[in-house]
């Protein structure tokens, strides 16, 4: 019996889901061993990032007070994002790429380092592991340098580049968490708007540098997870089955005739283009921007950098789309204080679909703020942001130019979220404590 | 100790659906998006119906044992859409269904087979099940976790956690089956199948009500387990009887 088509659709989209159902699922693990005992930690009122330059939350104030603040805070890190990216693409122009590459390098190092190793240690500290203070140098020194290498260069397992990926995503995700309530809601929904300007308002800096970096026919460097099919290879028309499954559906409605070739045809025509299929003759572009960002105890030092992604790839012939994904750090009276990886495009090429690692992040901060409510929220915003998600990849073989990953599934988190806490909580609870149930 | 029974409980209610997750639908990436979607429908239909009754919850819950009737008009209410909600499902299967024949065409592969259709349905109603697992039993798990345990009035023998979960595994397999049984139905115009599944659903849900009684549970759950094998017999059957047709006539369907 030969196998029938069910295995064979949606590979991609499993592909990229599950990775950021882990990078979820690890975050709200994360957040629940690390606050379940102590809820009022210091940590959680002592954190200032630029996320919260301007107000810090108190839950003493009033409503409107908190709104304001949060609308501030978002408003004033959209555009020192905004201005990084615009420093970014600068950078990029005037071709200083090394710059960027080692910069990106470092940061990554950084945040594995420092952040990674602080979330090491409460961990340690929580579950009282017992272990001397060599020891976890040493690991924590090895898995960074590990994690680095395995991030940034070539002939790595793409096992262990993807679970460095979402470790990356992780441990900034956790750092995010412990902003104030009022100020992560608003900074998600800012940094969706901002996400959609971005990568679709022409002149948008991530638009920008997409176009720099195909005009000039070379790689940005990529923060970016790709997912690769872990199945062999289809045979050569199998490409992307959804988007020829989508395409197949459009074109039926639309009775034309097949036209597989066709469309590849097109599809090189495109220079943004961002959907590769049918035996990879296409170029693929994956762009992705790191940015850093330091406040150091006087001033602040804007460094932005990007890095190539080392797209260790046999036959590369690969046209891409491109996936762009900021990072920035912000330090403050020399200690970290927050850092966020900005946005990412998706894409689906022949190897799988891309997704930013900002994405991943802020996902992951969204689920993450919904577990400190309840475990009922948590799956609502799960189940909107993969549904959300599911929407973007299908928009994106149908559109098949590099779209924003987070305004449609942060917009459904948001939307879900407020639902269930304030419909369908009273709800569910009022039954299920009754034993009725249907 | 207390984070064991927490797991326990998630097990007990989740352990069915998972292990058929994991043997069944994981392989076939499809139907692993299809378990999601229709997670996500069920809980679009949790949210509209809790936003319908927002306004009326909750029930002043007066020591008077009479005030189960509004219950009685929530549940009835409930699964009304629910079903409603399953037959807009059946008929977007109906699309997806021409979609992937269509596609298959074009990759010049194997039409849908019948296992193939069955599996979707099951995949759908898995995403039925889970859903109200989550949403009735696994979400309110939380403080089972903790260092205590909670038991209500009517039902002192067994803690809520376990009473709920043992509740949402039977809901659980309800759900699962009925799916399959009502898109079978449908397939073959079977009128039986078509309202055995509302009749379940509702006569199941009803069941529940007995736990308003005091020391109810220990009729209704038994109750709601042998509709829940009722279930399985009569979809275990149907689906026997379809494939051993079909592999008669094959070709056929």
């Amino acid at each position: 019996m030969e196998s029938s088509i069910l295995e064979s659709i949606g590979v991609e989209i499993i592909g990229v889901m599950s990775p950021v159902s882990i990078c979820m699922f690890l975050v709200v693990l994360l957040v629940y061993s690390l606050s379940s005992d102590d809820p009022f930690s210091s940590t959680d009122s002592t954190i200032r990032t630029a996320a919260n330059l301007v107000y810090v939350e108190n839950p003493s104030d009033s409503v409107s007070q908190k709104l304001e603040g949060a609308l501030l805070n978002a408003v004033v890190f959209v555009i020192l994002i905004a201005i990084v990216t615009f420093l970014l693409v600068l950078l990029y122009y005037y071709h200083c790429t090394n710059f960027l590459k080692y910069y990106m390098r470092f940061s990554a190092f950084f945040v594995f380092a420092s952040m990674g190793g602080s979330i090491f240690l409460s961990l340690i500290q929580k579950f009282s592991i017992p272990v001397d203070s060599v020891t976890c140098l040493l690991l924590l020194f090895n898995f960074t340098i590990v994690g680095v290498l395995s991030v940034f260069a070539g002939g790595i397992p793409i096992l262990m580049r993807q679970g460095y990926m979402v470790c990356l995503g992780i441990i900034v995700a956790a750092w995010f968490t412990k902003l104030p309530e009022w100020t992560t809601w608003v900074l998600l929904v800012a940094l969706a708007l901002y996400d959609l300007v971005a990568v679709l308002a022409p002149g948008g800096p991530l638009k920008l540098l997409v176009e720099l970096a195909s005009s000039r026919d070379e790689e940005l460097p990529a923060l970016v997870y790709e997912a690769r099919p872990t199945v062999a290879p289809r045979n050569g028309g199998g490409g992307s089955a959804l988007g020829l499954l989508i395409t197949g559906v459009m074109e039926a409605e639309a009775e034309s005739s097949s036209s597989s070739i066709e469309l590849q045809a097109v599809s090189r025509d495109n220079v943004n283009e961002n959907e590769g299929r049918g035996g990879g003759g296409n170029i693929d572009y994956s762009v992705v921007t790191m940015e850093d960002f330091r406040n150091e105890e006087i001033q602040s030092v804007r460094e932005s950098e990007e890095e190539r992604s080392p797209l260790v790839r046999n036959f590369r012939e690969g046209q891409l789309s491109s996936a762009d994904n900021g990072q920035r750090f912000d330090r403050r009276e020399g200690e970290i204080a927050a850092e966020a990886m900005r946005r990412g495009g998706v894409e689906i090429a022949d190897r799988g679909i891309k997704l930013g690692l900002g994405d991943f992040v802020f996902y992951s901060v969204l689920v993450g703020r919904a577990a400190m409510y309840d475990l009922m929220t948590v799956y609502a915003c799960y189940l909107a942001i993969i549904s959300g998600l599911g929407c973007t990849l299908i928009l994106l073989s149908v559109c098949r130019k590099a779209l924003p990953a987070l305004p449609i599934s942060i917009m459904l988190g948001v939307l879900f979220y407020f639902l269930t806490r304030l419909l369908m909580e009273p709800f569910i609870v009022g039954t299920a404590t009754n034993l009725m149930m249907f | 100790m207390t984070v064991a029974a927490g797991i326990g409980y998630a097990l007990i209610a989740l352990g069915p659906s998972l292990s058929l997750f994991v043997s069944v639908i994981s392989k076939k990436p499809f139907l692993i998006l299809t378990v999601l979607s229709s997670t996500l429908l069920w809980l679009i239909s949790l949210i509209v119906l809790s936003g319908i009754w927002r306004g009326f919850l909750p029930f002043s819950s007066s020591s008077s044992s009479s005030s189960w009737w509004p219950y009685a008009i929530l549940i009835l209410t409930s699964v009304a859409f629910q079903e409603a909600l399953r037959l807009f499902f059946w008929k977007l299967y109906q699309k997806l269904e021409d979609m992937l024949d269509a596609f298959a065409d074009r990759v010049s592969k194997p039409r849908l087979f019948l296992s193939d259709k069955m599996l979707i349905a099951l995949a759908g109603g898995l995403g039925h099940g889970v859903a109200h697992a989550v949403f009735f039993c696994i979400s309110l798990l939380t403080p089972a976790f903790g260092p205590a345990t909670y038991f209500i009035d009517r039902c002192s023998q067994v803690p809520f956690f376990l009473l709920s979960a043992i509740i949402a595994l039977a809901f659980v397999t309800i759900h699962t089956f009925s799916m399959v049984i009502a898109f079978n139905g449908y397939a073959e115009g079977n009128k039986v199948d078509q309202y055995f599944v509302p009749t379940v659903h509702i006569v199941a849900g009803m069941v529940t009500l007995v736990n308003w009684a005091p020391g109810g549970c220990s009729v209704g759950i038994p109750v709601l387990y042998l509709i829940a094998i009722l279930t399985l017999i009569h979809c275990g059957r149907m689906v026997w009887r379809r494939l051993t047709e079909n592999r008669i006539r094959p070709g056929h369907s």
